[in-house]
């Protein structure tokens, strides 16, 4: 529930949130587990039966853990804010995640910095997916107009056998900024991971990001996948990397980077290992303008050079 | 009226369209048939302004403009379309943002059913993805219908019986009528006497050239005569005798 004290403040970001797609009145129910951060403060906070919640505050950010006991099912996706109202600072987020066996569990993450000039966000998220449990990460970023948000993500995960696990990550709606994006995903015996990330670059924003599948378990499974849309001055460097280190273990890396315009740097890097006989791995990457085909089929029935562009990328993004 | 005035397209010093000339009216059906690697599909994209295929000598004049200098983009906003043979997939879009170009076409619900009905899918398919989920039968009836949507004056259909199963003629068949109702010009490419017999008219197409024209059937036989089993395919010949250069 939200604390009173910081109603305003809720306000103020409940409206960012809305715009960056999420539904605020999932805050105000009693059988939705929910977190909000603004600052280094929790302004907001309810639980359900199973998942167990406490947070800490630190000099400039705040610390969570989430536990949920084994054999649990969360009907409805945990809700988690972050928002950071002033123009400058910094704001440190460490996220401890365990999933009991068992578990299943939907994320919608939020992350809105609308105001942000000179402004670092640093987040950490470490978690445990417990075996033969679901768990979904949906990661939407909104940053203010001006590029002045740097943005740290770090995601850490272990897949435990028979576990499955996506994390998605999504900024395309609004500036970049620096962007560095880290995902690792440890998975055992016949786990499965899903990672993305999706990104849409204008002005001179900047991005790293850093995927990394260990594919450590027999049996396990897992896609690193990267979409980005680089314009303008842009900058994005991209790095794909699997491990296949147990029998039988399949892993796929994909990163498609578009382009429009003469001036975007963009490179990406495939990274392949090998360490079982009986692993295989695979990669696709593309960096070019957008799909010559796609752009004639929707000018053909009318569309302009750009109109098609962006339908083609907005459905790409998505 | 679409005029193609002596195309000539070459590639890798092979002429692929060759001193073509046609003219094609409103309201009227035209079979281009032929084996496949005479030129059916380059012309297509030659009549719909492909950067590809700009680099044409000769005319394409609509409605006595000539249009050889518009880009695609621009001979789509004079009514021109092109119904592709193997429909490209989008990632993320739905087949309603597909049909409505992304909510440009200001279509009624009534309307995207009915067009729906006419390619033989129901209004459940406007949710789904034009993505690798449909199959190729399905991708290729949603670009039907989206070429009914936008009205055309001049559609270039590229074998539209590709990947669609024989059963189906009879939506190819909507889909012609329909076409001809609204007085749109329909250029039908196509390698298939079934098709080419829904035409009004129907060109034979050979070395890049029309070897002749006529009512369908008619060509559809000379097709069958001369051109089944060709051993000479894009080398013309007629029945007195090879076509001279």
């Amino acid at each position: 529930m939200i604390n009173s004290n910081f109603e305003r403040e809720f306000t103020a970001i409940a409206k960012e949130y809305e715009k960056s797609g999420g539904n605020v009145s999932d805050f105000l129910r009693k059988d939705i587990v929910s977190i909000i951060v603004s600052g280094n403060k929790v302004i907001g906070r309810n639980t359900v039966d199973g998942v167990h919640v406490k947070a800490k505050e630190l000099d400039n950010g705040v610390e969570i853990w989430l536990e949920i006991d084994d054999g649990t099912v969360i009907e409805n996706p945990i809700h988690l804010c972050t928002g950071y109202l002033k123009p400058e600072g910094t704001q440190e987020v460490l996220i401890h995640n365990h999933l009991g066996d068992h578990t299943k569990a939907k994320f919608i993450s939020h992350c809105v910095f609308p105001s942000g000039v000179n402004f670092t966000h640093s987040m950490v998220a470490d978690t445990d997916v417990g075996k033969y449990s679901e768990m979904l990460y949906e990661d939407t970023h909104m940053h203010s107009k001006d590029g002045g948000v740097t943005v740290k993500a770090t995601y850490n995960t272990i897949v435990r056998e028979g576990g499955s696990f996506q994390n998605l990550f999504y900024l395309t709606k609004t500036r970049v900024g620096k962007l560095f994006v880290k995902m690792s995903v440890d998975l055992q015996k016949n786990a499965s991971a899903h990672i993305e990330s999706k990104v849409y670059e204008r002005e001179d924003d900047y991005l790293e990001i850093d995927e990394q599948l260990f594919l450590n378990g027999e049996g396990s499974s897992g896609i690193a996948k990267t979409t980005v849309f680089a314009t303008d001055r842009s900058k994005a460097k991209i790095i794909n990397k699997a491990y296949g280190n147990a029998a039988y273990s399949k892993g796929h890396i994909e990163c498609n980077e578009i382009i429009k315009g003469d001036s975007v740097e963009v490179g990406t890097v495939p990274e392949l290992y090998v360490r079982n006989e009986k692993a295989e791995l695979t990669h696709e990457a593309s960096i070019g303008r957008v799909n010559v085909k796609q752009m004639e089929t929707l000018m053909s029935k009318g569309l302009t050079e750009e109109e098609a562009t962006d339908m083609i990328v907005r459905g790409m993004l998505r | 009226m679409l005029e193609v005035r002596e195309i000539k397209l070459v590639r890798d010093e092979r002429k692929i369209l060759n001193t073509l000339t046609a003219t094609f009216e409103s309201g009227r059906v035209y079979a281009i048939l032929g084996n496949n690697g005479v030129g059916k599909s380059t012309l297509s994209y030659v009549l719909m302004g492909l950067e590809s295929h700009r680099d044409y000598e000769g005319k394409v004049i609509f409605d006595g403009e000539e249009i050889d200098l518009l880009s695609v983009s621009e001979r789509a906003r004079k009514g021109i379309t092109l119904g592709w043979q193997e429909p490209v997939r989008f990632e993320g879009l739905t087949v309603k943002e597909y049909l409505t170009l992304g909510g440009k076409l200001r279509l009624s619900k009534e309307e995207l059913n009915e067009t729906l009905s006419i390619v033989g899918l129901n209004n459940e398919y406007l949710d789904r993805l034009v993505d690798e989920s449909l199959s190729g039968g399905e991708r290729k009836r949603v670009e039907l219908a989206s070429i009914i949507l936008v009205n055309p004056k001049v559609t270039i259909l590229d074998e539209p019986d590709s990947g669609i199963d024989i059963m189906s003629m009879e939506m190819i068949e909507r889909v012609l009528e329909r076409l001809r109702d609204k007085g749109s010009i329909v250029i039908i490419i196509t390698h298939r006497e079934e098709i080419a017999r829904m035409a009004d008219e129907a060109y034979l197409l050979c070395g890049g050239r029309i070897l002749a024209s006529g009512e369908p059937e008619e060509i559809v036989n000379f097709y069958r005569k001369l051109c089944d089993n060709c051993q000479h395919i894009n080398e013309p010949i007629t029945e007195g005798g090879r076509v001279d250069d």
